[in-house]
């Protein structure tokens, strides 16, 4: 019963099934996907690429919102698009502080904002009823993948 | 909307690096820009024009267009309010006022379940929380009455939900945080929202009712939703032109221009040989083919603050690197590049466009607000082509309102 017989996916199984505060995907276990699901109330499906898999959750707003993790369980990846911005301090987690943060300092207009720092990349687009963007961790993308996928 | 050096220009270290050029001039000599193009007066036309905007001093702004707009109480003729500096925004639909600037007590509109109805507006730099409240709108000679309308940091709705501050990642509910007084969306459509917020939809994000202890999501019926004022005016109500004057690059200090409400509706607004775009339904879009790709998401906004595009070996090449500029374009040189617009209609017109370097132009140009040569990476859609206000310089560009007859189509287009 030691840890080394701790799976990946009974690791999932018992983070699904523990009382836990519904933190966000970005950074954390993919298991949390279950708790954006849940948060948002939103409906998933989700596809296994070469190099990662992808969760996509339909939102009630009509958004979708992607949350990309690598074969090692981690979501190094969130994109967005549709008529409204999804619920970032959701979808971030502990890194929306830090986009927040990053965010007050300058920006180009109420259109387009870009937050570049070593750990976090944040791209937010659009206009009314038609909005697009993304977060992801660039130390944490998977061998092969790039950013251009991340949509 | 909102622009370079607004943002930029909140920067202290690029604040530092402005005030020490402005001894040195290197603006180029001040360009001037070029005469307007002729708008005949009318009672459908009303002044616009680019400068740094209502806090001119600390939060400047650039390539933002601003008019000027009266509301009144409804059903009131003295009880009304003159209001500067509003931003014309074809990226957005409905009047939205920032609260400290209104003086007028303005009726607040009711949800469907007799509380208060109370907006959360989503810009990608913030979010707006605020009332609905009802008012005529007097633009021109135009009036539209009883229009809901947003007023933006209301002290009597001081509670932002949780749902609402986390779209964004600043509140946008002053006027130096928001870069004008107000906003004026007069683009294609006619409400805010649309379907996505009306029942059954109450999970919309938008829209929220709000009793004195607490607020909900709520569903929005299609007439309650914050409403493009164009398409409620008696006349020239089937949508809006835009003409403002050609700039040289690098830009001038102040442009002015007309905006002509009606098209076709009177001698002054014809269409004549403009090329139509018909844009979808859904988005407002069209397609913009541009160094080999097709971008089916593209749009005309006089909202946005510069032209924003992928070119992967361009960005490579040419992205800003200093972090006061970053999402903006750097080339060595002027970069000059070809485009096809094609409408859902299959209608189609070339265009040219050229790329300056925006640090270059914002450090050498203190006292510009007028920047036709702005451009920035749109990296977040595959499908985008995002054409700001730049793209309005030197043209006349119509926006008709959707399911609106013209004499040359019906809306939702854009022609030029």
């Amino acid at each position: 019963m030691g840890f080394k017989h701790f799976s990946l996916a009974s690791a999932m199984l018992a983070a699904v099934l523990l009382p836990h505060v519904a933190s966000a995907a970005l950074g954390e276990p993919e298991a949390t996907v279950t708790d954006d699901v849940q948060q948002l109330k939103g409906s998933v499906k989700s596809m296994q690429r070469s190099n990662y898999r992808v969760h996509e959750i339909q939102l009630p707003s009509g958004t979708v919102l992607r949350e990309f993790a690598a074969l090692d369980g981690t979501v190094f990846a969130v994109a967005w698009s549709g008529p409204a911005i999804p619920n970032l301090r959701q979808a971030l987690g502990r890194y929306f502080d830090v986009y927040a943060a990053a965010a007050k300092v300058k920006h180009a207009g109420h259109r387009h904002l870009e937050v570049q720092q070593n750990d976090l990349v944040v791209q937010s687009s659009g206009h009314m009823r038609a909005f697009s963007g993304r977060a992801y961790l660039p130390q944490s993308l998977p061998a092969g993948t790039t950013v251009a996928e991340l949509r | 909307m909102a622009g370079i050096t607004r943002r930029l220009a909140r920067g202290a270290g690029l604040l530092l690096s402005l005030s020490l050029m402005s001894c040195g001039g290197g603006d180029g000599g001040g360009l001037v820009p070029s005469p307007p193009v002729t708008v005949a007066p009318g009672p459908n036309v009303v002044a616009v024009l680019v400068d740094a905007g209502p806090v001119s001093t600390t939060n400047p702004t650039a390539n933002t267009l601003y008019t000027t707009v009266t509301v009144c109480v409804p059903g009131s003729i003295t009880e009304c309010q003159t209001i500067d500096h509003i931003q014309v925004d074809t990226g957005s639909y409905g009047l939205r006022i920032l609260a400290p600037v209104l003086t007028l007590s303005l009726p607040v509109a009711m949800a469907s379940d007799g509380n208060s109805l109370v907006e959360c507006t989503q810009f990608v730099d913030g979010y707006s929380w605020g009332p609905v409240a009802l008012a005529d709108i007097q633009v021109s000679d135009e009036i539209a009455t009883s229009v809901p309308i947003q007023v933006i940091g209301a002290s009597t709705f001081p509670t932002v939900p949780a749902a609402c501050s986390s779209t964004g990642t600043t509140a946008e509910d002053t006027v130096a945080a928001f870069g004008a007084n107000g906003i004026l969306g007069i683009g294609v459509f006619e409400q805010d929202c649309g379907n996505g917020c009306a029942p059954p939809n109450s999970m919309n994000g938008f829209y929220y009712s709000c009793s004195a202890a607490a607020c909900a999501n709520i569903a929005a019926p299609l007439t309650t939703q914050v409403l493009n004022p164009v398409p409620l005016f008696a006349a020239d109500n089937n949508g809006t032109i835009l003409v403002l004057p050609s700039v040289a690059a690098p830009g001038a200090t102040t442009v002015a221009g007309s905006l002509i409400f009606g098209i076709d509706t009177q001698t002054n607004n014809a269409s004549g040989n403009q090329t139509v775009l018909n844009v979808d339904t859904i988005y407002g879009d069209f397609t913009t083919t541009f160094d080999s790709q097709t971008l089916t998401q593209s749009f005309l906004d006089s909202g946005t603050n510069g032209l924003y595009f992928n070119d992967t070996a361009f960005e490579s090449s040419s992205a800003c690197t200093d972090p006061n500029f970053l999402g903006f374009y750097c080339p060595a040189a002027t970069h000059t590049f070809n485009a096809t617009l094609t409408g859902v209609n299959n209608s189609a017109k070339s265009v040219t466009f050229s790329v300056d370097n925006a640090q270059t132009l914002a450090t050498n140009n203190p006292t510009f607000t007028v920047f036709p040569t702005l451009a920035g990476t749109f990296s977040t859609s595959p499908n985008s082509f995002d054409w700001g206000l730049p793209f309005f310089y030197g043209r006349r560009v119509a926006t008709a309102i959707e399911n609106r007859a013209t004499a040359v189509g019906t809306g939702p287009y854009v022609a030029f």
